[in-house]
């Protein structure tokens, strides 16, 4: 099986002489080609620092990060865009889905972005719409569709590229639990049929335990890391929750 | 903190956003103290022979520019606040009173409006000598003006401003009270619609846009009335207005619309994202792109227009008063001391001195000619044939027993065959005039009606035993252009021989300062009013950059690099700048076009290089102003 994400002694420290925050200690990480991968912690532990250091929009004080065999801490600016746009999808919480484009035009927007010829553009988006049950909506805007609907369309335009790594953050956030539940066995099924690689960071232990593994972080470091291994969903909920009681600080978090 | 303090770190804060506001405001005050201070120079006054015309231009320009400004300081000053939304929203929520925060922008505008305003006036006395030596040097006078400081100019701009400035921060107080809280903090939330296309609006506004265009540019009818100037361009203003208005909202729409048809087009690179973009803004914009190029249209072409009097003064007054001086003689005695006069004048070396007869007999025309032909003035051939010498023309004539020929009317449009084999019975004399040809080269200064007949010397000879012929003492004299004392002094004496000026040098400089006020004038009221569109348009961008803000940070997230972004930008401000600029440019061509022909003397190539000058300025300040736009959007959205 391919490695998608090794982190090599990743450290982010943020501020100058006097006041210095380490956000990221050493982080080593690897994630698999298919895995779907859960990233949890209290407040301020680090998660969305390292989310942002694998979608490249920031850089690691020290260490190495390389996705689908590529060091991504040494190249340059636009190197990156185009990374991103051929390596990367992203989901997050506000969808961040352009207004003013149809849900349609929104999915393709990566694929138009690469150049991709008209055909095969429509013939992928057709693809990803009917894999979330968007079609019906491929013409509607944005302000006319509902949160779950939205962050499908988001979820769609992230793999319509077919990514070697899919980032979400905290996606369900803003979505009833119907709507959340969707969401999550969509990702489920990518990962499982698609063999798509999914690293999701989340405050939500009923989000989590879609996943097949969890890690936490606190304080800039790995605490644990659990598997879901063959125990049901239902199980691994309840140890996700072990977890997070025993990491403490992020109890409010969790309901 | 006072509320002072807070309005005054506000500024400082926000004085990126304002910079361009407040160099548009300190401009526009720098050209009403220099509008203001010329209206009171007597300097300049005493030197220029249309003294008079000019303290009225200066006062009714200030005033335009007044109502201008006040327009442009309003709009700015809503924008402004209305940007500000979620700031008074912040502080409402937290407990401020509305009335407190409406003190505070009002203390803002106020400060900001009085530091423009002694800058304003700091810079206009400094620059207005400038201002006036362009002026001097415009209207071809030498003299030379020291530093004047106008304290009646510094307090009526002053207390005009204070006015303007009161009056919008007043304005800007009570916009607080129409917000509701709610609103404040939902701004971005309501989803715009995307404008439907109208097939209907669509073909109206290009039917009017063409009808417009067709009224403008069809020629003149051959009687050119009043009404008929009335009707026709009013009808064509109206339908510019509208068609510009429907072609900005529909029009655009449409094609914008046909252009996401073309998918491999449309879905390639960042263009989907850039037409949906302009589909969103286009209802918003409309009524500003309107704004702008009609407004453009009229500046270029009235700057055209006036640049093009400019350009062919000299050529009209030689038109106008074809000799230096020219006099109707009254007797020896006073022809006798005007000779003198001139002959006085060692300056100006007397390079030819021609008397012309001249006959004014009555005639019946044999046919119809929309032109007073009473009395008909008759000189004979052997005189212009003269005076054709001695001017360097080359138009000469020859004529035999009863044939004539016809000096072209000036400012008419007269050609060979309206003429051509006439026939007229001069009815005092009996003798009948066959019309040979039609030439053109006016011999005597303007005046109405200008219908000169030449005839054959020995014709002549008759008619003169039945008509005593008048005499015209006519002077070409060297370095004409610079005649001012003995033209000033001869004109004095001679009186209203003619509706032009007896002498060259009046003509011709009377042409060239009230042209050159023009000029003048229209070139600064033009550049106020472009320094004040194009910061419109720059403000209105940037609100624009900070509420699509997220979108590019999602463009980057998903890939689009740095520099595409910046080029996508580039381009979506040049169809911002770019669009309604073309269409004031072409507007604005069509009407010079009319103006051109409406002043029939000023047309060929004298009218071209005045209409390139006056549009390559707007370009280049609009490029000035879409340059900027297009690095601040960049550093707002493209961190």
């Amino acid at each position: 099986m391919k490695t998608i994400v090794e982190t090599n002694k990743v450290k982010k420290i943020y501020g100058t002489k006097e006041n210095v925050y380490t956000a990221l200690d050493e982080i080593n990480l690897t994630v698999q080609e298919g895995e779907f991968v859960g990233i949890m912690g209290p407040s301020g532990a680090g998660k969305s620092t390292l989310l942002n250091l694998l979608a490249t929009i920031d850089e690691p004080t020290s260490g190495d990060i390389e996705i689908d065999g590529t060091s991504i801490t040494k190249m340059k600016e636009e190197q990156l865009s185009a990374f991103r746009r051929d390596k990367l999808g992203f989901i997050f919480q506000d969808y961040n889905l352009l207004d003013t484009l149809t849900v349609k035009e929104n999915i393709l927007l990566p694929l138009a972005l690469a150049k991709m010829n008209v055909k095969e553009l429509e013939r992928k988006v057709d693809k990803v719409a009917d894999k979330f049950g968007i079609r019906t909506i491929l013409e509607k805007y944005p302000y006319q569709i509902s949160g779950g609907q939205k962050q499908r369309t988001a979820a769609a335009r992230a793999i319509v590229t077919k990514p070697s790594l899919i980032l979400a953050d905290e996606p369900t956030g803003a979505l009833d639990s119907k709507s959340a539940t969707d969401l999550l066995e969509s990702l489920n099924d990518l990962s499982d049929q698609d063999k798509a690689t999914i690293l999701m960071v989340t405050h939500d232990a009923f989000a989590a335990s879609y996943c097949q593994r969890v890690i936490f972080i606190k304080d800039g470091k790995l605490f644990t890391e659990i598997v879901k291994g063959k125990t049901s969903r239902k199980e691994f909920f309840n140890k996700v929750l072990d977890v997070l009681s025993t990491l403490g600080g992020g109890v409010s978090d969790v309901i | 903190m006072t509320l002072f303090s807070l309005a005054r770190k506000n500024i400082k804060g926000n004085f990126n956003n304002y910079i361009v506001y407040f160099i548009s405001l300190v401009f526009s005050m720098v050209i009403y103290y220099t509008f203001v201070s010329l209206q009171y120079s007597e300097e300049i006054q005493k030197s220029i022979l249309l003294s008079d015309t000019m303290k009225f231009m200066f006062l009714a320009s200030s005033v335009i520019l007044i109502i201008f400004v006040a327009v442009f300081i309003l709009y700015s000053n809503s924008f402004f606040t209305r940007q500000r939304k979620r700031e008074v929203g912040l502080y409402s929520m937290l407990g401020l009173r509305k009335k407190t925060i409406g003190k505070m922008l009002f203390y803002e505008n106020l400060i900001m409006g009085i530091i423009a305003l002694i800058i304003g006036i700091f810079l206009g006395t400094l620059l207005s000598k400038m201002f006036s030596m362009i002026l001097i040097n415009l209207m071809g006078s030498t003299i030379e003006i020291g530093f004047e400081l106008s304290l009646k100019a510094i307090i009526q701009t002053v207390i005009v401003f204070m006015v303007i400035i009161l009056f919008t921060s007043i304005q800007g107080y009570r916009l607080v009270y129409r917000f509701k809280l709610i609103e404040l903090f939902n701004a971005e939330k309501k989803g715009e619609g995307i404008p439907k296309v109208s097939l209907l609006s669509t073909t109206i506004g290009l039917i009017v846009l063409a009808a417009g265009y067709w009224l403008i540019l069809r020629p003149f009818p051959d009687t050119l009335t009043i009404e008929y100037i009335q009707f026709n361009y009013g009808l064509a203003l109206v339908s510019l207005i509208i068609g510009s208005q429907l072609f900005f909202r529909s029009v655009t729409v449409y094609l914008l619309k046909l252009s996401q048809r073309n998918k491999s087009r449309y879905y390639s690179g960042t263009n989907l994202f850039e037409t949906a973009q302009h589909l969103h803004r286009i209802k918003g914009n409309a009524r500003t792109f309107t704004i702008i190029a009609l407004s453009s249209a009229f500046t270029i072409s009235l700057f055209g227009a006036t640049y093009g009097g400019y350009y062919g003064n000299e050529k009209q007054a030689k038109e106008d008063a074809a000799f230096s001086y020219s006099h109707l003689s009254k007797g020896e005695n006073f022809d006798t001391k005007i000779e003198n006069i001139i002959k006085n004048d060692k300056d100006h070396q007397i390079k030819a001195q021609l008397d012309l007869p001249v006959i004014e007999a009555k005639g019946k025309l044999s046919f119809q000619l929309d032109y007073l032909t009473e009395p008909i003035k008759l000189i004979p051939q052997s005189s212009f044939n003269q005076v054709s010498n001695a001017l360097d023309r080359k138009a000469r004539v020859s004529l035999l027993g009863n044939e004539a020929a016809v000096i072209k009317p000036r400012a008419t449009e007269f050609t060979e065959k309206d003429f051509k084999n006439q026939e007229v019975d001069l009815q005092s004399s009996n003798q009948n005039l066959v019309f040979t040809e039609m030439t053109e080269g006016s011999l005597l200064p303007f005046d109405y009606p200008d219908f000169f007949v030449i005839v054959s010397d020995e014709m002549f000879g008759k008619i003169a035993k039945q008509i005593k012929p008048l005499t015209y003492k006519l002077y070409e004299v060297g370095d004409e252009k610079n005649t001012r004392e003995t033209a000033l002094q001869i004109d004095k004496l001679i009186g209203d021989d003619f509706q032009a000026s007896s002498s060259f040098y009046i003509e011709y400089k009377e042409g060239q300062e009230g042209n050159a006020l023009n000029l003048f004038i229209l070139g600064f009221l033009g550049l106020v009013f472009l320094a004040a569109t194009g910061s419109i348009l720059y403000f209105k961008q940037l609100t624009e950059a900070n509420e699509v803000k997220p979108n590019y940070e999602m463009l980057s997230k998903i890939g689009v690099g740095k520099k595409q972004i910046r080029k996508s930008i580039g381009k979506q401000m040049l169809f911002v700048f770019g669009l309604p600029l073309t269409v004031g440019i072409l507007h604005g061509s069509a009407i010079l076009h009319f103006i051109s022909n409406f002043m029939s003397n000023l047309i060929g190539a004298n009218m071209f290089i005045p209409m390139i000058m006056a549009m390559a300025v707007f370009v280049v300040i609009y490029l000035g102003y879409y340059l900027l736009t297009v690095k601040t959007y960049n550093r707002i959205v493209n961190k």
